[in-house]
């Protein structure tokens, strides 16, 4: 079929976008006496149906065995023009696309006879490439109906809810022990009778009893391989030390030697080394923390039920699935010692350890009590880490701050009714739905708002007491305001370790670390990579309505990918020669995909790569000493046949 | 030098970002010298260094090689190796008296239509006032 060359090239006026630049008719004349050229067609619209017609009719009637168009960006119509050459029968990766559209015509609208010069050119070069085309097998592959999705947030287990109610196998896997993410541990929320563990409980609820959904807690993500619908992943579930029978009776807990600070309770609180994280957690197992626990075995002592088993070991899980969905989402802003008085009076503390005060599970029950005294003079600061109030902020808006820091006051207000409670803030963005009205009841509840520009000074005093001094930019004036409560608005940032799991995954990030999606606007759960989505903040902040939306996004994406049956990718991917192969294995190297392996072939070795694995970035090729790698649709002879055509006459 | 003198300059641009700043330079309708002609890969990993040796030989007056900027790649680090393999392909140009003007790397992600325009602007200047490419004549005084 693709014996002797026999080109057809299609030239399209795209109504006047090419044809107002580029003399078609010039172009037609000098295309004809290029080799191997047997038809040259010229149309107003070549990607319209009659224009697809002339194609068809062409490769039929004069036995054309390569077309060429001349048109668009490839990005446009490509595929279109792909499918124009199957349906006429042949081989779809015998076409080949010359850009005289965006980088010629429309670039070049102010020098007609250089347009066409142009034009001329790069279809010359096209014709060159199009001389050496193969035709190419398209790669399919089964899709596997399994899931994973990474984090155990309201995000990801929002979009393992909906995948599960699909029908499809679910393996949500997390980090910590527990599953929640940073949603688990807020108080009470706005505009609902519901706190954080709630919305939390009510996922879970709709979620662990659903046959199609497996839970890892302690499981971090090993390695990737496979792509598209056809991913193998390798976890480790980390050592609990403690398993299902334990019934939470805590007389471990009371046994335990070891006292370290409660992260969970962002350090207002203390636990030991086998410690549940907070009240109501999931599961509701006690965990034992290894690098802490001095193994004494006096909790091994006293369990009741035999839970306890400080050999256990971490455990290799194998999975396969057909997408994987990344909802790692963030970590608060943690201050800098020193940074607004922080870590230097514990009369200074961040918006989530209020959370967490104001919270009836929380450490203090409820009650706003700041090493055991009632705080009657507070300060929120918002912008805390973020839109560079400091040289160590974040430059973006963490969206969820400015609510939170009101709904806060107002509940102080309800519980402390004659607090004074001042709002210092850049500027308020209270954008979510009802959250402008939370902003108006503060003010109608005498919360006082004030507006800075440079950072406020903390100032810690001798005595212990605070002053907070910033100048007001309304009134235009400096300000000094007493405090024996400095609330710090903290932001969102990355989560700490999302580097390991987007090198794993591959997944680019922004400037900030967070993941960055395929399209901003068009493409906002997906990731440029196949197969893979983005749910949450993993992306960038976000409230909790907004996560859980992503969550559900995110699934339903994967679900459209996971009801076909197969997927085909293009097969522009890397092979090699085996007789020109010397088995150097510089490719190996190379290759960030793993996708080449090494191969003994009678008493030769040769490099072998593995279609599934090629992602046809073709930086093997470039490397290979003896010519033995090629890509297919860019082998060398193709691409100096390019550079040839550009400058032979 | 002479005034008529229109050099050839390839561009060998990666599929994911260059080239899609070239086209967006076409959508946005800016404006650049007609004198580029584009070869698309798919990265600027793929580009092997006997290709724009052979273009110089061919009689390119011009290489411009155009990736993703670090950190961006489609591929992870394909522009990494395009970064380590142009370096030393520079000092060989040098030896054969290819004047380093007439051979570039970018970083042009898809929005930067307008860094093409300015680097395409500035190789043609530095490329004209150094004039036509005599490989032969280069080669006998490097």
């Amino acid at each position: 079929m693709s014996g002797e060359p026999r080109i057809g090239v299609y030239i399209c006026h795209c109504g006047v976008n090419i044809a107002g630049s580029v003399n078609i008719k010039e172009v037609v004349e000098y295309v004809k006496n290029l080799p191997n050229v047997v038809e040259v067609r010229d149309y107003i619209f070549m990607c319209s149906a009659p224009g697809q017609e002339i194609i068809k009719e062409g490769i039929k009637k004069c036995g054309l065995n390569r077309v060429v168009v001349a048109a668009c960006s490839p990005t446009m119509h490509e595929h279109t023009f792909r499918n124009v050459l199957a349906e006429a029968g042949l081989n779809p990766y015998l076409l080949e696309m010359v850009n005289i559209r965006e980088q010629c015509s429309w670039v070049h609208s102010d020098n007609r006879q250089a347009a066409t010069t142009k034009a001329k050119l790069l279809i010359k070069m096209a014709v060159a490439k199009a001389s050496l085309l193969e035709p190419l097998k398209e790669i399919t592959f089964k899709v596997n109906k399994n899931v994973l999705i990474i984090g155990g947030g309201v995000a990801g287990l929002s979009s393992a809810r909906d995948l599960a109610r699909k029908g499809f196998n679910v393996y949500l896997i997390e980090k910590k022990p527990v599953i929640g993410g940073n949603v688990a541990r807020l108080g009470r929320l706005a505009h609902v009778e519901l706190k954080g563990i709630d919305i939390v409980k009510e996922l879970l609820h709709q979620v662990v009893d659903n046959p199609n959904i497996h839970i890892l807690t302690n499981t971090e993500l090993v390695s990737v391989g496979g792509s598209v619908g056809d991913f193998k992943v390798k976890l480790v579930k980390n050592p609990r030390y403690v398993n299902e029978n334990c019934n939470l009776c805590s007389e471990c807990v009371k046994v335990c030697p070891v006292e370290v600070s409660n992260e969970y309770e962002f350090g207002l609180s203390k636990r030991k080394a086998i410690y549940l994280p907070y009240r109501n957690a999931y599961p509701p197992i006690y965990v034992i923390d290894s690098e802490n626990c001095t193994r004494c075995f006096e909790c091994v002592k006293v369990c009741p039920t035999q839970a306890i088993n400080l050999a256990e070991k971490p455990e290799e899980i194998e999975v396969e699935v057909g997408a994987i969905v990344i909802a790692a989402g963030h970590e608060p802003y943690e201050p800098l010692i020193g940074e607004f008085g922080y870590g230097v009076s514990s009369r200074v503390i961040t918006l989530f350890q209020l959370e967490r005060i104001l919270d009836e599970d929380g450490p203090t029950k409820g009650r706003l009590e700041v090493n055991g005294v009632q705080p009657k003079d507070i300060v929120f600061i918002t912008c805390v880490g973020s839109l560079n109030t400091t040289p160590n902020a974040y430059p973006y808006c963490s969206r969820m701050c400015c609510s939170s820091t009101i709904k806060n006051a107002l509940i102080i207000k309800e519980k402390v009714p004659n607090a004074n409670i001042y709002i210092l803030h850049k500027d308020i963005r209270t954008y979510s739905r009802g959250d402008e009205q939370l902003y108006l009841k503060a003010g109608e509840s005498l919360i006082r708002f004030a507006r800075y520009r440079e950072a406020p000074n903390v100032i810690v005093n001798p005595d212990e007491s605070i002053n907070v001094r910033f100048f007001e930019e309304t009134i235009q004036e400096p300000v000094s305001i007493p405090a024996d409560l400095v609330v710090l608005s903290v932001g969102m940032k990355p989560p700490r370790d999302i580097d390991k799991v987007r090198t794993i995954v591959k997944v680019g990030c922004g400037p900030e670390g967070f993941l960055r999606e395929a399209h901003l606007k068009l493409r906002p759960v997906e990731a440029a990579t196949d197969g893979v989505y983005l749910a949450g903040t993993v992306t960038g902040p976000k409230n909790i309505i907004e996560s859980i939306e992503a969550g559900g996004a995110a699934a339903s994406k994967v679900s459209t990918l996971l009801t076909r049956e197969e997927v085909r990718i293009e097969p522009l991917i890397a092979v090699v020669n085996d007789e020109k192969c010397s088995g150097c294995l510089i490719c190996v190297g190379i290759c960030p995909y793993n996708a080449i392996k090494l191969r003994i072939q009678g008493d030769a070795r040769v490099a072998e790569v593995d279609p599934a694995l090629c992602k046809g970035c073709g930086a093997c090729v470039a490397s290979c000493p003896t010519g033995a790698m090629q890509q297919f649709g860019f082998k060398d002879n193709q691409l100096e046949s390019q550079v040839l055509a550009a400058f032979t006459e | 030098m002479s005034q008529d003198f229109e050099p050839r300059i390839v561009v060998f641009a990666c599929n994911w970002c260059s080239y899609a700043a070239l086209d967006l330079a076409g959508t946005s309708r800016m404006k650049y010298p007609p004198n580029f002609l584009v070869i698309r890969v798919m990265c600027s990993g793929r580009v092997d260094p006997q290709f724009i040796l052979e273009a110089f030989r061919r009689g390119a007056d011009g290489v411009l090689v155009a990736g993703c900027h670090p950190g961006d790649c489609h591929y992870i680090e394909g522009n990494i190796k395009a970064l380590r393999r142009m370096t030393l392909l520079k000092k060989v140009l040098k030896e054969f008296g290819i004047e380093e003007e007439r051979f570039r790397l970018e970083w042009i992600s898809a929005s930067e239509a307008d860094k093409f325009v300015r680097v395409a602007n500035e190789m043609l200047e530095e490329i004209k006032r150094l004039g036509p490419l005599r490989i032969e004549e280069a080669y006998q005084h490097g």
